[in-house]
């Protein structure tokens, strides 16, 4: 991958452009086009295209993410955000409706090729979603259950007869990655406890803690704070603000606000599934470059 | 105040004619009860309360109550009372009275004063459409109570005037002997009065208008519910009573009292005696026994309970598992839809007769216990299989998500999400299921019960009977392969053979009801089973 990055790639020949409106999509495409940053892209898309039977929900998205940074994708409902978030780790197989054209690479490697591993992807590629969907189990299971099924860490009974129980190695795991959700010290009495007995913002935390046990290298966000209170809300974004240090964090949100204050660059989808701009985040909001977009984050539209 | 278009915010002076109104609602409430006790001869009408007959009294309370509404109404109309009346009681109420008192007036004519039919059917008409227009037309404080407690008043002045005494019965002159018969009709009358005036008198301490009806339809459903208790309590009390009796006969506690009973367990053999007799449930039917029981009757019915649900429980969640997960909603999910449903439906005897026909030549040809827990087994299949999917299609989508999105595999996710969270409505179905198997006797006449009465010493031994060998097939157990009884078809043969059984079992009443008591028992207990397992998982799930 090169240093600074352009989009223009040219497609191949078997994809045809599929776009319905071409203008506005070359438009747009001029509008980003230039957007350049330092260091690696974590995730690379082009030419992205998804179609939920006869509806083209997102329609020849290029893109790409920087690694270490946070990534915030706003617009309005039903603009094509949380598709484009679930393209990226695959979740929108489960959709049978669903349609992909283009590509996804990780880390130049395509994901959206035969023989991918989608166990391996989905360690890789963690998702946090929308509503907090804790199991209806502890909390150290919630947490520890992506470890354990991957065999990672064994707390079975055989392996406990067998003295290769990793029960100390799980332990640490928990702290560990609850302390990154910044969650241990509220939930510290209570990891035997159900996790449904949680507030909702603390839920939301150990469903990231959760999500951060897997390792995993980008970390996905679908509108996390959406249905949260503003004090949940503020420690769920300093909690991403800390997690860019280590993670590739790609976030929707409605909330132009949470855009502004937590994300190092900021892509626009607007109605129809086209993304209109992505540039820095200063840029987006101070001096977008398409007027739609500034209409957009200035609250004229949307 | 009465008719104002708005009343004040806070009542100061309503409080006396709210206790009338309460007195009659509880009134309603007390002589409900005492028809529903009176219906299931727990008093019977000639007994004396307090020097009264019960026929008397309830005629008493029920003019009372009659009275006590009708008052009321007419209080309100004429303004002694503060009500928020509607402008008319409404079509609905206007109609069911109308169909009452036709009735009321229709019977009164015809039975009372023997006239032809023009001439009741005039009269009926003159009551019907008199009681519709006296609800339709006025204020709601008049339209819906004056019908209501004439109907009560009339009833209890029936009974009180001797009408209607203990001894009186209708004969209908069919062709059949039928009859209504005062046990009958004074019960049914007295519930019907106290519903009717109990909706009155609930309307009246609402002070009817919007909170009255409200006021209304909280009784009558409550009257409801209650009345659906009492009938279940009544029926198993009734059981209870007839039943114990034969079951605790001759039954003895003290040290050594019982039987002795030996375990052999890896060589060694533990002999102990129970520290009590019971001969019902520790006995067969012999020609030495001073009690029988029904041992056989009663091993044999957990056997197959046990057998049918070790059978259908893991195919019927297999297969929930591979419609809901696996198989794509379509045509093939429908057609097996539509087939679990039909299957549930089929009759016990259907699948008794391919019990018999199918299974029974492949077992050795006789019947057994494994051919009766077999097509038990079947019976209970599609109810596994349509809770078992309506439990897992209940578990939220978002945990699937969840768990597939940290990169678990499908059935991981299946076994350590879906399955845990689907557990407590499975063991809901599977205790439906044995509550209806248990008790069935049309599969087990067919596939599985040898003679009526069964020896103590022909009681199933399953888990003794396994038999080990050094070449194929390894394990046998005959018992399985033999014919014993279970209680459902124990009762069965006993009522229909019973008159011949009256020297095998003494007391053959007796016998019957104890053994409906003791089939009772397990069914609860299985039920009791089922639900504190159902608690165990739900309390994994929410602790």
């Amino acid at each position: 991958m090169s240093e600074t990055t352009q989009s223009t790639t040219e497609r191949s020949t078997d994809q045809p452009l599929q776009t319905t409106n071409g203008e506005t999509a070359e438009e747009a495409r001029s509008e980003w086009v230039d957007y350049q940053f330092d260091g690696q892209a974590k995730l690379a898309v082009e030419s992205l295209d998804v179609h939920y039977g006869d509806d083209h929900a997102l329609k020849d998205v290029s893109i790409e993410i920087p690694e270490e940074s946070v990534t915030a994708l706003i617009g309005p409902s039903g603009c094509g955000k949380s598709t484009f978030l679930r393209s990226l780790n695959r979740m929108n197989d489960r959709i049978e409706s669903a349609r992909i054209d283009g590509s996804v690479a990780l880390e130049g490697e395509e994901i959206y090729q035969d023989g991918v591993d989608l166990v391996e992807l989905r360690k890789r590629v963690g998702m946090v979603f929308q509503a907090p969907n804790p199991f209806p189990k502890s909390i150290r299971d919630n947490v520890a259950y992506g470890p354990r099924k991957h065999g990672d860490i064994e707390t079975g009974a055989l392996a406990k007869l067998l003295g290769r129980s990793d029960e100390e190695q799980e332990r640490e795991l928990v702290e560990q990655s609850l302390r990154q959700a910044a969650l241990w010290d509220e939930v510290v009495d209570r990891l035997d406890d159900n996790a449904l007995g949680l507030s909702g913002g603390q839920q939301q935390r150990l469903c990231i803690a959760r999500a951060l046990a897997t390792d995993p290298e980008v970390l996905l966000m679908d509108e996390p704070a959406s249905a949260l209170d503003p004090i949940a809300t503020s420690k769920i974004e300093e909690l991403i603000h800390d997690l860019a240090e280590e993670y590739t964090v790609v976030i929707v949100t409605h909330n132009m606000q949470q855009a502004a204050r937590i994300s190092d660059q900021t892509a626009v989808f607007l109605t129809g599934g086209e993304l209109v701009e992505y540039d820095d985040t200063d840029e987006i909001f101070e001096d977008p470059e398409s007027q739609r977009v500034e209409d957009y984050v200035s609250g004229k539209f949307g | 105040m009465a008719g104002a278009t708005r009343s004040a915010l806070v009542d100061e002076d309503t409080t006396h004619t709210d206790a009338v109104a309460a007195v009659a609602a509880g009134l309603a409430t007390l002589l409900f009860a005492v028809g529903v006790v009176a219906l299931f001869d727990v008093v019977s009408l000639t007994d004396p309360i307090a020097g009264v007959p019960v026929v008397t009294l309830v005629g008493g309370l029920l003019v009372l109550l009659g009275g006590a509404v009708v008052s009321f109404g007419v209080g309100s109309r004429l303004g002694f009372v503060a009500t928020d009346p509607r402008p008319t009681a409404g079509l609905i109420a206007a109609t069911a009275f109308g169909l009452i008192w036709f009735v009321v007036g229709g019977l009164v004519a015809s039975q009372t004063f023997g006239l032809g039919t023009v001439g009741w059917t005039a009269a009926a008409l003159v009551t019907g459409g008199g009681a519709f227009l006296l609800t339709a037309l006025p204020r709601e404080d008049v339209g819906s109570t004056l019908p209501a407690g004439a109907v009560t008043l009339l009833a209890g002045l029936v009974f009180l005037g001797g009408v209607i005494g203990p001894s009186w019965a209708w004969n209908l002159g069919w062709a059949q002997p039928a009859s209504f018969t005062a046990g009958f009709v004074v019960p049914t009358l007295t519930l019907f009065c106290a519903l009717l005036s109990g909706w009155a008198s609930a309307k009246a301490y609402g002070g009817f208008g919007a909170s009255g009806r409200h006021a209304g339809a909280y009784l009558l459903v409550y009257l409801n519910a209650l009345a659906i208790v009492g009938v279940l309590f009544a029926l198993v009390a009734f059981t209870v009573v007839e039943g114990l009796p034969g079951l605790l006969r001759e039954f003895t506690v003290g040290l050594g009292a019982g039987p002795e009973s030996t375990i052999a367990l890896f060589g060694s053999e533990l002999t102990f005696t129970w520290p009590f007799d019971w001969p019902f449930v520790m006995n067969g039917v012999g020609l030495l026994n001073d009690v029988n029981g029904v041992l056989p009757a009663i091993v044999g019915t957990i056997w197959l309970v046990v057998g049918a649900v070790l059978f259908a429980v893991p195919l019927g969640v297999g297969a929930a598992v591979f419609l809901t997960e696996y198989a794509e909603r379509g045509r093939f999910t429908q057609a097996v839809e539509v087939a679990t449903n039909g299957l549930w439906s089929t009759p016990s005897i259907v699948f008794g007769l391919f019990g018999y026909a199918f299974l029974i030549p492949r077992f050795g040809g006789g019947k057994s216990l494994l051919s009766g827990m077999l097509t038990l087994g079947f019976m209970l299949l599609p109810l596994v299989v349509i809770t078992s999917r309506e439990a897992m299609l209940a578990v939220p989508d978002q945990y699937r998500d969840a768990s597939v999105a940290l990169g678990v595999t499908k059935w991981q996710t299946i076994r350590s999400v879906v399955l845990p969270a689907a557990l407590p409505g499975v063991v809901t179905g599977v205790i439906l299921g044995v509550g209806r198997i248990a008790g069935e006797t049309a599969p087990i006449l067919l596939t599985m019960a040898g003679g009526v009465f069964v020896p103590g010493s022909q009681t199933a031994d399953v888990v003794g009977g396994f038999e080990f060998t050094a070449s194929p097939p390894f394990v046998a157990n005959p018992e399985l392969l033999q014919a014993t009884s279970a209680l459902p078809y124990q009762l069965y043969a006993l009522i229909t053979a019973g008159v011949g059984a009256s020297g095998n079992v003494g007391n053959p009443d007796q016998f019957k009801w104890a053994t409906a008591l003791v089939l009772l028992v397990v069914v609860l207990s299985f039920y009791a089973v089922g639900i504190v397992t159902r608690y165990y998982f739900r309390s994994k799930l929410h602790e």
